[in-house]
């Protein structure tokens, strides 16, 4: 991963071994040095300034009520519910490349799992926001939560949105788990290279007093792969269990059987877009090329064609099924998405989703980062429109014509749209800026079996 | 000594271009520049032995390395060309700074690479002692050692370690010596075999068929049942080796031979599918409904997929099909055979460029001949996870066939030395995480129909929840997840062979009755009709299987002895 490109980029002609100083260098002095890149305050300002709108807006929301909204009926689920299920999705590469990926012993994932882990979390915050806004009364969120009260009252256990509740709360209890379990001995380092006592303090207290005995990275190993393995599930759960969301009930558009296994594939599909979109950036600016390599960035680009091309397998699917079955509303169903008032959407969200990344069958495109970074975020903006298709097209015109309706966002629902993307890179940035944004001695261990495990 | 092995080592590099394994040089460049260029000089002779004398002698860590072989695309190519170049030019000329994206990406690209280059630092650490003039040298050495090397690559690798070419016909074989890799005799053992069976099974169950006097209905059931067995193993073998070489995987080579030939087993199905098609062709209507114009102008719903559901469509269907099942299983296994003789390194690239499309039709066949023929049965009904629910079966069934199949080659004294329990655990890996994904689906596809509640979608699950199906229905929850969940979790179970060849024959016991609860309440919506026909269909259909297994594989190697990455195979390690 990270070998004489490390070495060249110093011009220091070092000692193999030293390849491993150089690694904790290399991410290190990103959190240390007193001043990060220029960019990076444009970037936090930027992103503050737009969380700040977001919170405002929410704000806004809880004093006026969900009518500053255009959700309206028939569409009660509009851009709130489009951009949960969007952030959630994005939450899926980060548990992917961690657990999946190293069980499927894909030792690459060292150099992007951390980033990736970090970006499921904030996406996930970002996610979580949404349901607790938009029940109406957002000062009662923990009505979801099953706790015993005087009232006797429960939450539906039957209905698939509590399942959600669980499902998501599990994910986020399991990533925050796994990215800190995953940071502790990189913490640890950070604390050992401090130099003024409060950042001793705080790595310190975060470390857990870590010291790196042989025992401790004997149980951290196992704890590891414990985790990894009970990870796993999760990527498919969470996004099944919020296909189920729409799946259960009986709206066409909604209902349908492949929404599982689709919703998955979708939420990998737009969570490894993301990862390009971060990855990116962040390689330039941090100057971790030699960390974040092509070769990271061209495997990411591979699975986005896999997840992108099954995506496209189940749209056609729906097409089909949707003429097969022959029941006239499913029938309608589809052809209003792709022909109706909000075909516009539709073919923004085919276009995105199933052609853009067919150019990743070649070589060329994959390994071109302009490329890489249009197309990355094409996906983004088509995995948003999926939802939206899905959710807004399908509510907006159900069995009855007589209730048909029209849904147009209002200026809050943009200005919350596009705050979440503040709170999210706000947050990503605070990240870049504070912890260690590599895996260093993940990517130590992997280096140490290529190069010199052989020496001892 | 050096320049005697130089030579495989280049052709070695050329083999493994992809695998970027050689590429050394820069590599490990950080610590002395020239000592990286040295080493090129030793590896292959290096790398080989190890990899091929001991197969399993060989650090974890290692393989935890290959393993990103999976990812490890074809992009590397040129990488780990410019690589090697630079390595051996660039060891002289101290400042090589890349600064730009290519060159540097390269570098750390090959991480694959890089570990090759550790084997051979570790095999040969005196060797390697680093000086600057040496790596100058390096190149020269290289070419000139080329012609003897080769004469000793045809004869039978370095050293006499691969004796196993006399019997492995077309050449060296860069596998461990002395394995037996042919199924000789044998072959025709299985051929004669598994013709008796298929006459018996499928003699029998037609005789019985047409003794009952129901226009064949049972027979054809039972016959849908057996050849979907059969079937979805084949398709799940193509699957496999359609990935395996679309991931460039290192743990597999060893065991891809076998799913080479059981995915060419699409040739007989080919004809074991005229049972099903020649009838519909002639109109009978003893399988779907959707063949007999009364019912089709009585029901509305039918009516409407005529211009899916129609003879003529349903031939070009099932033709495009098998030429997709055959041109990719038999293209590839023709292939891959073709490298045991030539050792060309670029038929694996080949592959790997056939298989991406391979994968695109693969999807779009396996899916739409399960609509045709199981999903059509009750034409009414409709899924759309219904394809992936097949895929899911198939996947598991052929895990199991190939665990299976090698344990009868073992047995048999076969592939001894190449097929080590590290490849049994992964294979019992992928059992397991099928009987998972099985039950994800199943369950997914039954939730939401059950929660829905939606008429014309619950009369398919009714009729398999009520009288006889009953049972049969809470078999296959318990015993196709819960049974086999417990079994195959732990790795004790996945590492013993007895123990995984139960799970094997068990699982394949429960895609049998998968597939019966799939398609037999067509025929009877009161009971499951277990019949003496479904035995007598399903050793037909399995003799077919074994009596082609025995035909293809006799002539040829039952594993690759040249392919790029059998070394890599062959040292593989689980944990």
């Amino acid at each position: 991963m990270t070998t004489a490109a490390d070495v060249k980029q110093f011009h220091t002609p070092l000692e193999a071994e030293n390849a491993f100083a150089q690694i904790t260098e290399n991410v290190c002095r990103i959190a240390e040095t007193p001043k990060p890149p220029k960019a990076w305050y444009i970037a936090f300002a930027i992103a503050s300034s737009i969380m700040v709108m977001f919170f405002a807006s929410i704000g806004y929301l809880v004093w006026e009520g969900i009518g500053v909204w255009g959700n309206m009926n028939p569409v009660y689920w509009a851009f709130d519910i489009t951009n949960f299920v969007f952030w959630v999705g994005i939450g899926h590469a980060g548990t992917l490349i961690s657990a999946v990926l190293y069980l499927f012993r894909q030792d690459w994932r060292t150099g992007i799992n951390r980033f990736a882990e970090a970006m499921t979390i904030f996406a996930v915050i970002c996610a979580a926001i949404f349901p607790g806004i938009h029940i109406g009364r957002p000062w009662l969120p923990y009505w979801m939560f099953p706790i015993p009260n005087q009232m006797d009252m429960w939450p539906q256990f039957r209905s698939p949105l509590e399942w959600d509740v669980f499902a998501v709360g599990t994910y986020a209890t399991v990533s925050i788990l796994f990215w800190y379990m995953g940071m502790i001995p990189d913490l640890a380092t950070l604390r050992d290279r401090s130099r003024s006592t409060a950042r001793r303090l705080v790595y310190g207290l975060f470390s857990m007093g870590w010291r790196g005995s042989s025992r401790q990275w004997h149980r951290y190993e196992k704890a590891y792969q414990l985790l990894a393995a009970l990870a796993t599930p999760l990527v498919l759960s969470v996004h099944s269990v919020v296909s189920f969301d729409f799946a259960t009930s009986q709206v066409p558009g909604w209902h349908t059987t492949i929404f599982p296994p689709y919703f998955v594939a979708g939420a990998i599909f737009g969570g490894f877009a993301m990862v390009v979109v971060l990855a990116v950036p962040a390689r330039q600016f941090f100057g971790l090329k030699r960390m974040i390599t092509m070769r990271h960035l061209e495997n990411m680009n591979i699975i986005m064609l896999v997840t992108g091309t099954v995506v496209g397998y189940a749209y056609g699917m729906e097409f089909f099924i949707a003429w097969y079955g022959g029941v006239q509303e499913e029938g309608f169903a589809f052809i209003n998405r792709a022909f109706g008032p909000y075909a516009w959407a539709y073919w923004t969200m085919l276009t995105c989703n199933v052609l853009g990344p067919q150019l990743f069958w070649f070589k060329r495109f994959r390994r071109s980062i302009p490329v890489m970074f249009v197309i990355a975020i094409f996906v983004n903006v088509g995995m948003w429109f999926e939802r939206f298709v899905i959710i807004v097209t399908s509510l907006s015109r159900d069995f009855l014509p007589g209730s048909w309706g029209y849904f147009v966002p209002t200026p809050i629902d943009l200005t919350t749209l596009i705050g979440s993307f503040g709170l999210f890179f706000t947050l990503f940035l605070l990240f870049c800026r504070f912890l260690p944004m590599v895996a260093m001695a993940e990517v130590k261990a992997i280096h140490y079996n290529h190069h010199m495990h052989h020496h001892h | 000594m050096a320049s005697t092995k130089a030579k495989p080592r280049k052709t070695a590099k050329q083999s493994e271009s992809e695998l970027g394994p050689d590429d050394l040089p820069s590599q490990a460049a950080p610590a002395d520049e020239g000592s990286q260029a040295a080493p090129p000089a030793d590896e292959p002779s290096s790398a080989r032995d190890e990899g091929e004398a001991k197969p399993v002698d060989v650090k974890p860590a290692d393989d935890a390395a290959d393993d990103d072989a999976t990812k490890d695309s074809a992009a590397d190519d040129s990488a780990a060309e410019d690589e090697a170049a630079e390595g051996s030019v660039a060891a002289s000329s101290a400042d090589d700074s890349s600064t730009d994206e290519e060159p540097s990406d390269s570098t750390a690209d090959d991480s694959a690479a890089d570990e090759d280059a550790a084997d051979e630092a570790e095999s040969a650490p005196a060797k390697a002692e680093p000086k600057k003039a040496e790596a100058k040298e390096a190149k020269p050495k290289k070419e000139e050692a080329k012609p003897p090397v080769k004469a000793k690559a045809d004869h039978g690798g370095h050293g006499g370690h691969h004796g196993a070419d006399g019997a492995g016909g077309g050449g060296a074989d860069h596998g461990p010596a002395g394995e037996n890799i042919r199924l000789g005799e044998a072959g025709g053992t299985l051929l004669k075999v598994g013709a008796g069976l298929a006459v018996v099974g499928l003699g029998g169950a037609a005789a019985l068929g047409a003794s009952m006097n129901d226009g064949f209905t049972q027979f054809f059931h039972s016959y849908l049942v057996a050849f979907w067995w059969g079937l979805t193993i084949t398709l799940g073998a193509l699957f496999f080796v359609l990935v395996q070489h679309l991931t460039k995987a290192r743990w597999s080579p060893v065991v891809r031979r076998v799913a080479e030939i059981l995915a060419s087993n699409s040739v007989a199905f080919a004809l074991l599918a005229l049972v099903i098609i020649v009838p519909v062709m002639l109109g009978n209507t003893a399988l779907y409904d959707w063949n007999d114009p009364e019912v089709v102008a009585k029901s509305h719903l039918i009516h409407h997929k005529v211009g899916y559901l129609n003879t003529t469509f349903f031939l070009i269907r099932w033709v495009i099909y098998f030429a997709i099942w055959i041109g990719f299983g038999v293209t590839l296994l023709k292939r891959s055979v073709a490298q045991d003789a030539s050792g060309d390194p670029s038929i694996s690239k080949k592959n790997f460029a056939l298989s991406a499309p391979g994968m695109l039709l693969f999807g779009l066949s396996i899916t739409f001949a399960s609509i045709d023929t199981i999903m059509s049965l009750e034409a009414e009904w409709f899924s759309t996870m219904f394809g992936v629910y097949i895929f899911a079966g198939a996947q598991l069934s052929f895990h199991c066939v190939l665990a299976l199949s090698l344990f009868f080659l073992q047995g048999t004294g076969r592939l001894t030395k190449s097929v080590s329990v590290h490849h049994f655990h992964d294979i019992g890996k992928m059992m397991f995480a099928f009987v998972v994904f099985w039950a994800y689906i199943a369950f997914s596809q039954f939730m939401l129909i059950w929660y829905a509640d939606i008429p014309e979608e619950t009369v398919w699950f009714k009729s398999r929840f009520e009288d006889g199906w009953q049972t049969v229905s809470i078999i296959q929850l318990v015993g196709h997840f819960v049974i086999p969940f417990f079994g195959l979790v732990s790795r004790h179970v996945k590492r013993h062979k007895k123990a995984l060849a139960f799970w094997a024959v068990y699982l394949l016991a429960m895609h049998y009755i998968d597939l019966y609860w799939l398609i037999m309440p067509s025929f009877d919506g009161k009971q499951a009709p277990w019949h003496a026909m479904d035995l007598l269909a399903l050793i037909g259909v399995a003799g077919v299987m074994i009596a082609n297994f025995g035909r293809v594989a006799s002539g040829i190697n039952l594993r690759p002895t040249k392919d790029p990455r059998l070394a890599k195979s062959l040292a593989f390690e689980n944990f």
